[in-house]
């Protein structure tokens, strides 16, 4: 496990002498503070918004950038060590290839995390601050809910990587994985079901297939169960089990995007050429 | 009854396929502890895959075994008593010498202490806090150097180390595989260079087209080299006086070659086969 640990140690420090994570950290802040004020502006008054407001008008952005960003981020990771002529140099160590596989994905969601959590912190108490009204719980579900899609996204990045024999065509992957995750899924999920005779239980299915979607359900059930926001599948997953019962089953389902991609990158990385 | 020293490193039948490429074919060899051995080869021979076979990087056919240890089956434990330098430097940029050692340290779990007495030993001690970005070539391969002895392996690769290196820093390099070898390290070296050689390695191994083409010492192969040299004594003449009568005689001077060996000799007197298709072309 030490070693494990000694290549998590080792990502994050690179993460921190990189740009990118304060980059990151600082575009998620502006992100957070300029919705909630322009939200605010919106509805006639000057001002901050309260945090339920903040993380509703949050929940579409950080659907579109949290993904993209844990997405490359995993991609660029194996395969721009193969890349760099660094993979042979790290494989010829005394250390297997799942724990440098799991140093890896621990160092990245250890870095993307501490990104957005730094962005969100600062964001939360700028609005706890000048907001009206406080509502800090949501807010912390909300921030969990997007830490788990960087871990679900990184491991499905660390697949992508794997598979890629250099850094651009695992980056290329990534993005469009990310375009299929965000922009189409849910496109072409209306088609296949008003093309197709797929049955409640293939609606919900088709839910659990996509963890953008499940985080987005996830997310509006705690913030406000809104039939019109949580879309067809999300509708359909609330009448059938109820608040507690979707709410269990999603988050079981987002716990195996967690393990499983991992996972299969570390079975496939076994086999790969250096 | 006195018992033969088990070998180092015990290869049997190594193969190795890119999809349709052959890279290695049966290549057998032993190497007994504390010997330096230069593996030489043509590029696309397959030094680099034998090396990468050893440490167990990709899957191969055939057996490799480091102190006894299966590299396929423990390759993690076999890594463990194997110092590695690549071709070029591969530690990253930003780090410093020390960062980027105490972190192949952690790897290999060597106390950290050991990171300063190896910087000092490959005459880096006042590089410690200097980025690796910083470094010469040279350098890197030292630090490289310094890196693969962390924690003390028995068995060395070195991956032609000074390819991309000058001179004087090629020499520098020799002196410390050198001290290594003294200390009773069993070193692999693979190498384009013929420079010293004699001084570096007891054994030299010949790769071509993935198969090992001679296995001896470079005694054994300048005697066959020496077979097909022919020494023309001057007599006392000018050497341009000759130049001129072969030119007379229709030789250009681009036949005549200093006499030292050359990779083409080598290679030719380590694989007759070779020289005898090319005959058959001519």
């Amino acid at each position: 496990m030490s070693v494990v640990l000694a290549v998590a140690r080792k990502e994050i420090r690179d993460a921190l002498n990189s740009s990118w994570l304060l980059l990151y950290a600082g575009l998620f802040t502006m992100l957070a503070l300029g919705l909630s004020y322009l939200g605010e502006r919106n509805l006639g008054s000057l001002g901050f918004e309260n945090f339920s407001r903040t993380t509703a008008s949050l929940l579409n952005l950080c659907l579109l950038l949290a993904p993209l960003v844990a997405l490359s981020l995993g991609a660029g990771s194996i395969a721009g060590e193969r890349d760099r002529g660094g993979l042979t140099y790290l494989l010829s160590q005394p250390l297997d290839r799942w724990e440098l596989l799991l140093g890896k994905f621990v160092g990245l969601c250890t870095s993307i995390g501490l990104a957005t959590t730094v962005g969100f912190g600062v964001a939360g108490v700028v609005i706890a601050i000048l907001a009206s009204a406080m509502d800090l719980g949501t807010y912390l579900v909300f921030v969990t809910l997007v830490l788990a899609l960087i871990v679900v996204m990184t491991g499905i990045g660390l697949v992508v990587s794997v598979i890629s024999q250099t850094r651009v065509q695992a980056l290329g992957i990534a993005v469009l994985v990310w375009f299929i995750a965000v922009f189409v899924f849910d496109l072409l999920l209306i088609g296949t079901v008003s093309s197709t005779s797929l049955g409640g239980g293939g609606l919900m299915l088709a839910l659990l297939l996509n963890p953008v979607e499940i985080v987005r359900v996830l997310a509006v059930i705690q913030l406000e169960p809104d039939l019109q926001i949580l879309g067809p599948f999300g509708s359909y997953l609330l009448e059938q089990v109820g608040t507690g019962g979707a709410t269990a089953i999603l988050v079981a389902a987002l716990a195996a995007w967690a393990a499983l991609p991992v996972s299969l990158a570390a079975w496939l990385f076994e086999s790969r050429e250096a | 009854m006195a018992h033969a020293t088990p070998p180092m490193l015990h290869i049997t039948n190594l193969g190795k396929r890119y999809r349709k490429l052959q890279v290695l074919t049966d290549v057998s060899f032993d190497v007994a502890p504390g010997s330096v051995i230069a593996l030489l080869g043509a590029n696309g021979a397959g030094k680099t895959t034998t090396l990468k076979c050893i440490l167990g990087v990709m899957p191969f056919d055939g057996t490799v075994e480091v102190d006894g240890i299966s590299v396929s089956q423990h390759g993690k434990d076999a890594r463990r008593r194997i110092g590695y330098v690549p071709q070029s430097a591969v530690l990253n940029d930003a780090d410093t010498c020390y960062e980027a050692l105490e972190f192949l340290a952690e790897l290999k779990g060597a106390p950290r202490g050991r990171v300063d007495e190896m910087l000092a030993l490959v005459n880096l001690g006042e590089q410690r806090d200097v980025a690796v970005g910083h470094l010469s070539g040279g350098m890197r391969q030292r630090l490289a150097l310094a890196g693969a002895l962390l924690a003390d392996p028995p068995l060395l690769l070195l991956d032609e180390p000074t390819a991309s290196l000058d001179v004087e820093s090629r020499m520098e390099f020799h002196r410390l595989v050198l001290r290594l070898r003294d200390e009773g390290k069993t070193i692999i070296l693979s190498t384009h260079f013929f420079d010293h050689l004699e001084e570096l390695a007891s054994r030299v191994l010949i790769l071509d087209s993935g198969r090992l083409a001679f296995d001896g010492s470079l005694d054994e192969l300048s005697q066959r080299v020496r077979g097909r040299r022919y020494v023309v004594n001057l007599n006392g003449n000018a050497p341009s006086r000759f130049m001129e009568a072969l030119s007379a005689a229709g030789i250009g001077p681009e036949r005549v070659q200093p006499a030292e060996m050359r990779w083409e000799e080598l290679l030719l007197a380590a694989a007759p086969e070779r020289q005898a298709t090319a005959e058959e072309q001519a």
